[in-house]
């Protein structure tokens, strides 16, 4: 019956120009059919082709998407679009087709959001995506077919608790890798995750439930940050290989030990953050390390410092002078401390000793 | 990789302060945007010629990065280690600063000191309540701020007169001062949703002498559209606030503008006229208010495309209610005019209403799944 009115309708609507009378035929029926449907939140825009989402601002190929409440990534974004920052939304997954035209793509900025769930095909596209921010989601694990132009990668707190060898492989490219905050252990770290990313420089695995420090890091890594982690002990052989190591930082952990010979793997070190741990005494080789500016060791449990820990025997050998060594905070006394253990510092500010600001 | 082994050496030999890993070949999408004043000195920045600001602590005499933190192609990468406060030792030529998702409480008056070339600056997602006056002193470079996700109250005063975009999403401003944005002649953007901002919140003049084109005030407590926005608007979005009418004068002064988002209030009537302020008009968000009729005024807007109309109480359709009559022609068919959620019968419709769409599915006038 309805149908029936609907014809009649309709009739006259055939012969009006430039009406699309069919297409509004099409869409009534299809409406008939799914009567009791949930009703569509999105509307749909037609032949408005790529254009820049509503409410979002697109300047210089630059697509600003952030703060918008949205739950899912727009559609049609223009397709030289190098920068998406869809931070701040309320994105729950990443779909096949999302990025569909974004071959320009340099920074895909997801930060802030409710992602649980990646499509392994939703990357495909993102031949030249060198910056991939998904801080602040829920994932479980990196997505897997990130693109190879990939320089890096940002995954802070998240629900990740595994690192897989594929989810690595083939990412030669990767400079920089911030994986801090997130459930992971050192079980949850598959052997030679991180073989064959040669570029890495930085890498961040800091507030997560490691126990020791990740191996097979390789070799070009400049940057390891492990702090605030539940790493005990710094085995002999744990850092070996990275001879270009510059920072590390081991701070808030529970260390007890460093085994002799630790430092000796990491020649060219900078500087070395090992406070708020359980060390006993100043970890061996600092003596004769060249390089090392900078040693902060305070809240630990060093009760003495020994004549040599700092500085060479002998002949000073170093190569560049201490800049900053703290010990405060430790129950080592300061009237204990023999001068000359710092006879290789020429700045006597350099030194932090006591409990003062 | 080989030169940059060389410049690891060339450091280590020298025994200079250790400068960051260069990342020199990162290229930096970050920084397209930004105007190339002074580039010539990229590779330079590596070797800093100047020495850094503050030298009275010991542990600033060192490293020309701070911990944790990436430098490169001056830019300073601090997101997500837990900061309490912006550290120092930032390089003096650093163009951007990255510091979101951190415990930053307040900006300091010599947090930025000497940061003459600092274009961007990312300080959302902190606990920022305070910004000393003259914070910003030296950052008079300074075009894009980004203070989302804090704690701030008002509109810091002092803002850089550079700036171009301002972001101060979820925060708990309830005042626009009149100084606020004095002299930001550059200002392009301003975004300040989810604040508890109210109409009177806005003092008089607050946008005088600024030319923004696209200000977002959503999830806010305004109960009319603000009069007093600057001229040069092309797009304004009020959406999720309380809104009850439009009134005639509403748009007296936003002539240039393009695209309007009033969804999510209250309205429940548009003044008659009301539209013919903007008649440079290409998309209208008025879903989710209370509509008794579509708004008056559409058919004589020449470039409308988008109209979002569902989830009102509209009860019935006009036939000239989106299309002009007689000789007059649109310059551009609509595209998208959604309507459904509305008690409207669709064998009440006129099927001539939209005589002046794009295509078959440019109307939405019942839910249907896509």
């Amino acid at each position: 019956m309805r149908l029936a009115l609907l014809f009649v309708l309709l009739l006259p609507a055939c012969l009006a120009k430039p009406f699309h009378q069919k297409g509004l035929f099409d869409f009534m029926l299809e409406d008939e059919g799914s009567a009791d449907m949930p009703p569509t939140e999105d509307p749909i825009l037609t032949g408005f082709g790529p254009v820049c989402p509503f409410r979002c601002q697109c300047h210089l190929r630059v697509v600003q998407c952030s703060d918008l409440g949205l739950d899912k990534v727009p559609k049609d974004l223009p397709p030289d679009t190098t920068l998406l920052d869809l931070q701040n939304n309320k994105i729950t997954e990443i779909k096949e087709g999302d990025f569909k035209n974004l071959k320009n793509l340099h920074a895909l900025i997801l930060v802030n959001n409710k992602i649980s769930k990646i499509s392994p095909a939703a990357f495909v596209p993102l031949k030249k995506l060198e910056r991939l921010y998904l801080s602040k989601n829920n994932l479980k694990e990196l997505p897997e077919n990130m693109p190879k132009s990939l320089q890096e990668i940002r995954a802070h707190e998240n629900e990740i608790s595994k690192l897989r060898k594929t989810v690595f492989s083939g990412l030669n490219q990767v400079i920089v890798l911030e994986l801090g905050t997130n459930p992971l252990k050192s079980s949850g770290i598959e052997n030679g995750a991180f073989q064959g990313m040669k570029r890495l420089s930085y890498i961040r695995i800091a507030d997560t439930n490691i126990t020791s420090i990740p191996k097979g890091l390789p070799p070009s890594l400049t940057e390891l940050h492990l702090d605030g982690n539940k790493i005990n002990k710094i085995d002999a052989d744990s850092l070996s290989g990275l001879t270009n190591l510059a920072k590390l930082g081991l701070s808030f952990n529970s260390i007890s030990s460093v085994e002799n010979g630790s430092l000796n793997n990491v020649p060219h070190l900078r500087e070395l953050h090992l406070n708020n741990n359980e060390l006993p005494r100043v970890p061996g080789g600092l003596g004769e390390h060249k390089y090392i500016q900078v040693v902060y060791l305070h809240n630990n449990k060093i009760a003495s410092i020994g004549i040599n820990d700092f500085c060479p025997l002998g002949y000073n050998t170093k190569k560049a002078t201490y800049s900053g060594v703290s010990l405060f905070s430790n129950p080592v006394q300061y009237w204990e401390i023999q001068p000359s253990a710092f006879r290789c510092i020429h700045e006597r500010s350099a030194v932090q000793i006591g409990n003062y600001k | 990789m080989k030169e940059y082994v060389l410049l690891l050496f060339l450091a280590l030999c020298s025994a200079k302060p250790l400068i960051g890993p260069s990342y020199f070949t990162l290229k930096n999408v970050m920084l397209q945007d930004m105007e190339d004043d002074d580039d010539d000195d990229d590779n330079n920045s590596l070797f800093p010629t100047t020495e850094p600001i503050i030298p009275l602590i010991p542990f600033d005499l060192f490293p020309i990065c701070p911990f944790g933190c990436q430098c490169y192609v001056r830019v300073v990468h601090c997101s997500d280690l837990g900061l309490t406060s912006i550290p120092r030792n930032i390089p003096p030529d650093t163009r951007m600063i990255d510091l979101q998702n951190n415990k930053i409480r307040e900006v300091k008056e010599n947090d930025l000191q000497g940061l003459a070339s600092l274009y961007a600056l990312a300080l959302n997602n902190n606990k920022i309540s305070k910004i000393h006056p003259k914070a910003f002193q030296s950052t008079k470079k300074l075009g894009r701020l980004y203070l989302s996700h804090n704690q701030l109250t008002e509109i810091p005063i002092n803002l850089p007169k550079s700036l171009v975009e301002l972001r101060i999403h979820a925060n708990k401003v309830k005042k626009i001062h009149k100084e606020a944005f004095k002299g930001m002649k550059s200002l392009h953007v301003l975004e300040m949703s989810a604040n508890p901002l109210n109409n009177d919140g806005i003092e008089p003049g607050a946008f005088e002498g600024v030319n923004i084109y696209h200000i977002r005030i959503a999830e806010a407590k305004l109960t009319s559209v603000p009069k007093e926005l600057p001229s040069s608007l092309l797009e304004l979005h009020l959406d999720d606030n309380k809104i009850t009418t439009i009134e005639l004068e509403d748009f007296n002064r936003y002539k240039d503008l393009q695209r309007l988002g009033l969804g999510n209030n209250k309205i429940k009537d548009v003044e008659n006229g009301s539209f013919a302020n903007i008649p440079r008009v290409r998309e209208i968000h008025l879903e989710k208010n209370k509509l008794k009729k579509v708004p008056p005024g559409l058919p004589d807007l020449k470039y409308l495309q988008v109209v979002f109309l569902h989830s009102n109480h509209i009860a019935k359709l006009g036939v000239n209610d989106f299309c002009p009559t007689g000789g007059r022609k649109k310059k551009a068919l609509y595209s998208g005019i959604s309507l459904f959620n509305n008690p409207v019968k669709y064998w009440e419709v006129q099927p001539a209403t939209f005589r002046c769409i794009l295509a078959r599915n440019s109307v939405q006038l019942t839910n249907f799944l896509q």
